[in-house]
């Protein structure tokens, strides 16, 4: 970067015409550039790219003149290269600020942005979502990914619109807590699909049963920001209801679920699929956890599926829309309120445009700002309205309303939590809606721990039904997929106990493999060394990056969780295996960038974090503790268990007494002594961990047996559907 | 729920036993069916062990040596921290009871593999060393007032005298003038049933006992019993209890005195001071060990300027020697003594010890021919 800061020190010198001919198209695109954005990201890119070229030029011009460079360009030839650039343009080259940095990333994202517009659809039709995902790989690194929803559908009219062209949308313009915010998501990723693949989006949607399915291939004109129609000769085409109708889907590639209303979108992409952290895995799952009210199908690349059913059966509130409140707003955004003011007094302007502004507090301002109260908003100057702010500041206005908020709630988030994610103990925290410069938030805590894994309780007849019942083609696969929470690391660890390979195939195993699987998944500890998973939320959207600049990370670690049971190392997350989620739901959520992948550290949500935190921790300091006891209690009658059968065989032996009468009689003893422990005995002679009933945790607390945790196991969907039946 | 009517000793003797036996067979018996008595009322069985800490013992001025005093500890069955030592408790109890039944003896080790075994359905072991087996042993001992040698239990023979004296070992007579240069290996145990002594057979006039083998062997080469006429006895460091009570049976059935040479550290100090008074986790034996006119000849703190040994023979006091030394100096046997106490001090104020092995810098048999004849010629000994 040297050469480009020797650039911009020194005036720009005259480039010759020759170099300029050689590389017009670039310094056309800077100038555009420049014009557009003085200091965004789209010159720093170009500049540098531009330096290397002005380098060489220099080097060049030096040796030939006398002192004086020649000008490279005048203000005449530059100006002819300044022209518009479409918002596609800049976001076709600009992709990462989209998320669509790297191929594994550009899959989550164009998933990511298609559920969230399906569940922003769903919920503002007042429809319970129904999400199919299917994602399917074409060739080494292109994969076709389908996104359908039940919601109300598009109409033909504004389908190439919203899927065709960025910033597009209706959620902009107002202040309303809802997923998606710009309307850039959906069609960035159509776009990033064409730029890649080449094919063109193709999306079908229908608004009623009676009504025919309009069926689109649509690519984006990215210098026109519009999209262009490739089928129906640019019109579309109609599909009719009925079977007839979706053959002809099947004929487009198009794995359509037939449902009366509702919209899917398949879009083929440069893409890669990896589990893990930041995966469509864990997108899906923490979506399905903060969003009981919805049905999730999904399918991957490898054919497997999973389904989240709903744990709820409501749909949340309708979130309002509010006024902005006036210390929330910036001086640039106020001037630009002020001059759209049309024939508004000043105190009109504040008391309708702003929320919890009266006409006294308006008065206020007004005096405080030296203006007239009844001067014309429109007509306020610059300065004028640089008093009007600082006044706003400096006057008392009360807090925005704020049932504008939906949060998912307490008993929703356990529910959420219990349908997903294996454990024993949850426990869920809403707080109190706060305020942080002016906008209204809302935090809530949810935490889930499992003491005990799903292999931990798994007995032999269940393990030879589910290793028959699998379709995975490894051991190794078969524990990831079938025990929901277990990593790969721990799947090794099980696997190396049992002394199996990694890539035997679980129906092959012979019986004497299976019981030693059976131990392993008995024995090993896979809690060990697992420390605790934050899933972070910003109005119910799962947050999978840039975890540790992130407003809630940072309140985790610093808050102290060895007062609740849970180890943890000086500036570390808590150990354990604990699965915590926390869930900020705002009008406008502070994210560190436009990525939308952190939140800002104001000290308000911080401190409201916090107290949510607190709030399970005690919650779960209690239980923990309790467990404790009771394990305490339990290892000692087993203690003491080990060596009745010692000491009655020795008495025994010295006075002749009868082993078995005084061993039955020790026990007695021992049942008496260790009576707490003898509670949690079932009739198999098992803990039982169920110990809510005694202890006082307060509301939002749910404890379940892991033993019997529909979540922990997650069997072929015929061995469900059978089970079901069963029952 | 009908009460368990108590068997006592169910099993027909397969020997005779002697009347010693049969009390503490008695007394075992007693143990296991308190036991059974707890069972019955539901109650946790527990046993009381008399502490075997310097907390409890006390020095009597009167008899001169330590006894136990009545403090005991309570251990139970239904305790987290007891359970395995009640339960190893009981096996000690077992295992006596058997070799009882049977007539026969075994060392401790024969013991501690006796008894060794894995616990069913766990991994553990009742015991893992020798050493968690002899502190039971040591705690049945307490519990039941018997001593090891009536459970039946000897240790690895430790300790070896020579000298003028005759006497019959399980009916063999043993002639001590006539050991050669190995001496005779007292035995563990050295009760009347077992080792009978003699007066008239005995010319010796004292008992010279010295720390270590080496230095035993020292005295053995130069014949020093033989002109002295005197036993020679050494116990392998602190003096296993047949030593001592060898030592005991000799100083009160033939009237000998006995005078020890030890190192010049706290260690020598507390050897001394067991063979005096008993010793603290033993306590309950010291009627029958101790030897309240032992005398203590050497080393002295001040035989490094009196032989005039050279520096090269120092060996530097470390921290545990001298909180060691202190703490023998605050033992109630000592702290009334100044004689002691200026030995101590002495001690101290030198910041080296000495072993009796450093007297050979001044010659081979500076230590036989002039060293402890001269002290005891001149009677120059610490009580």
């Amino acid at each position: 970067m040297a050469t480009r800061k020797t650039i911009k020190t020194r005036p720009v010198p005259a480039r010759s015409l020759k170099k300029e001919a050689a590389a017009p198209k670039r310094g056309s695109r800077l100038a555009a550039a420049v014009d557009a954005e003085r200091n965004g990201a789209v010159v720093e890119a170009d500049d540098a790219a531009d330096a290397a070229v002005d380098a060489s030029t220099n080097g060049q011009s030096h040796a030939g003149a006398n002192g004086k460079p020649p000008r490279r360009a005048t203000a005449q030839s530059m100006a002819a290269k300044q022209r518009d650039i479409s918002v596609s343009e800049f976001f076709a080259k600009n992709r990462h600020l989209l998320g669509f940095d790297n191929p594994r990333k550009a899959l989550l994202t164009t998933i990511k942005e298609a559920v969230d517009n399906s569940l922003d659809a769903c919920e503002e039709a007042g429809i319970l979502p129904e999400i199919w995902v299917h994602i399917e790989q074409t060739s080494a690194d292109r994969y076709k990914v389908g996104i359908q929803d039940n919601g109300p559908g598009i109409v033909k009219k504004q389908i190439p619109l919203i899927f065709g062209k960025l910033l597009y949308g209706s959620k902009f313009h107002r202040l309303r807590q809802s997923r998606g915010q710009q309307g850039i998501g959906i069609s960035a990723a159509g776009m990033y699909g064409v730029q890649t693949t080449g094919k063109p989006v193709k999306i079908i949607s229908r608004i009623g049963a009676k009504k025919p399915a309009h069926y689109f291939e649509i690519q984006i004109d990215t210098k026109r920001n519009e999209a262009k129609i490739l089928n129906g000769g640019g019109e579309g085409v109609d599909i009719p209801p009925g079977d007839k109708g979706v053959k002809e889907i099947e004929r487009h590639g198009i794995e359509w679920v037939d449902v009366p209303h509702g919209t899917r979108v398949t879009i083929e992409l440069e893409a890669k699929f990896i589990r893990g952290r930041g995966s469509v895995d864990e997108y899906l799952y923490q979506t399905a956890i903060a969003n009981p009210h919805i049905t999730l199908h999904y399918t991957d690349p490898e054919g497997n599926t999973r389904d989240y059913q709903r744990a709820a059966d409501r749909l949340p509130p309708e979130p309002k829309e509010i006024l902005p409140h006036p210390y929330g707003v910036e001086l640039g955004r106020l001037a630009a309120m002020l001059g759209e003011a049309e024939g508004e007094t000043i105190t009109q302007f504040l008391v309708g445009k702003f929320s919890r502004v009266t006409p006294a507090v308006a008065r206020k301002i007004c005096t405080a700002a030296k203006v007239s109260p009844r001067a014309w908003a429109k007509r306020l100057g610059r300065q004028e309205a640089d008093a009007l702010f600082q006044a706003i500041q400096a006057t008392k206005i009360a807090p925005p309303a704020t049932d504008c908020i939906c949060p998912i709630g307490e008993e929703l988030i356990l529910k959420g939590l219990h349908q997903v994610v294996p454990g024993e103990f949850y426990a869920a925290a809403t707080r109190p809606p706060a305020v942080y410069r002016g906008n209204p938030f809302q935090i809530e805590v949810g935490l889930a721990y499992g003491g005990a894994a799903a292999t931990q309780n798994v007995d032999k007849d269940l393990l030879f039904d589910l290793l028959e019942e699998t379709d995975a083609r490894t051991v190794r696969q078969f524990l990831i997929h079938t025990f929901n929470g277990l990593g790969a690391e721990a799947a090794d660890r099980i696997l190396k106990a049992a002394g199996l390979g990694t890539r035997q195939t679980p129906k092959t195993l012979k019986p004497k493999e299976r019981l030693r699987l059976l131990e392993a998944m008995q024995n090993v500890n896979v809690a060990e060394g697992q420390s605790m998973e934050v899933m972070r939320y910003a109005n119910r959207v799962p947050l999978q990056f840039q975890q540790a600049a992130c407003a809630i990370t940072q309140t985790i670690t610093s808050t102290n969780w060895r007062s609740y049971g849970l180890s943890q190392s000086r500036g570390g997350l808590p150990k354990g295996p604990v699965y915590i989620m926390v869930h900020i739901a705002s009008v406008w959520v502070p994210f560190t960038s436009e990525s939308k992948e952190a939140i800002a550290s104001y000290p308000e949500i911080q401190k409201e974090i916090r107290l949510g935190l607190q709030a399970v921790g005690r919650k779960l300091g209690m239980y923990v503790r309790k467990r404790l006891r009771v394990k305490q209690q339990s290892d000692r009658r087993e203690i003491f268990m080990r060596y009745l059968k010692e000491v009655a065989g020795a008495v025994s032996d010295v006075n002749g007494v009868d082993k078995d009468g005084l061993y039955s009689q020790l026990l007695s003893v021992a049942k008496r002594v260790t009576a707490d422990a003898d509670m949690k005995l079932d009739d198999r002679g098992r803990k039982i961990k169920d110990e809510a009933a005694e202890l006082d945790f307060g509301e939002n607390v749910l404890i379940v047996d892991p033993v019997t945790h529909a979540a922990s196991i997650n069997r072929a969907a015929a061995a469900t559907a059978a089970e079901n039946t069963a029952e | 729920m009908a009460r368990k009517k108590l068997t006592t000793a169910a099993k027909a003797p397969k020997v005779k036993l002697t009347p010693r036996d049969e009390k503490t067979a008695e007394r075992l018996t007693g143990l296991a069916d308190r036991v059974v008595t707890a069972a019955n009322n539901r109650r946790d069985p527990y046993v009381e062990i008399p502490s075997r800490t310097l907390a409890n013992v006390k020095y009597s001025p009167r008899k001169k040596i330590i006894e136990m005093g009545s403090a005991t500890n309570r251990r139970q069955l239904f305790d987290l921290s007891q359970a395995k030592a009640y339960m190893r408790t009981m096996l000690v109890a077992s295992g006596c009871k058997k070799l009882i039944d049977q007539g026969k003896s075994t060392s401790l080790r024969g013991m501690f593999y006796m008894l060794k075994h894995t616990i069913e359905g766990s991994k553990e072991n009742t015991f893992d060393d020798q050493g968690e087996c002899d502190t039971i042993i040591e705690d049945v001992e307490v519990l039941l007032q018997s001593i090891r040698e009536e459970l039946h239990l000897y240790a690895e023979n430790r300790g070896a005298m020579v000298g003028n004296i005759t006497f019959t070992d399980k009916g063999d007579e043993i002639n001590c003038a006539k050991m050669g240069s190995g001496g005779y290996a007292i035995p563990s145990i050295v009760e009347p049933d077992v080792i009978v002594l003699d007066k008239t057979k005995c010319k010796a006039k004292f008992i010279l006992h010295v720390e270590k083998g080496t230095v035993w062997q020292r005295f053995n080469e130069d014949r020093f019993w033989e002109k002295h006429n005197c036993i020679l006895t050494h116990g392998s460091g602190q003096p296993p209890r047949g030593v001592r009570r060898m030592l005991h049976r000799l100083h009160n059935e033939l009237g000998l005195p006995l005078y020890c040479v030890l190192d010049n550290d706290p260690w020598g100090y507390y050897i001394y001071s067991v063979i005096k008074q008993g010793s603290i986790n033993l306590a309950f034996e010291s009627q029958r060990m101790a030897i309240p006119e032992a005398k203590y000849l050497g080393l002295r703190s001040i035989d490094f300027e009196r032989c005039q040994l050279s520096d090269s023979v120092k060996i530097a006091l470390n921290d545990t020697d001298r909180k060691r030394a202190r703490q023998v100096a605050q033992y109630p046997w000592f702290e009334k003594k100044p004689k002691w106490q200026t030995e101590i001090r002495k001690m101290l104020s030198n910041d080296f010890k000495l072993e009796v092995e450093s007297l050979i810098s001044k010659d081979i048999s500076y230590v036989t021919e002039e060293y402890v004849p001269a002290r005891l010629k001149e009677q120059d000994w610490l009580d």
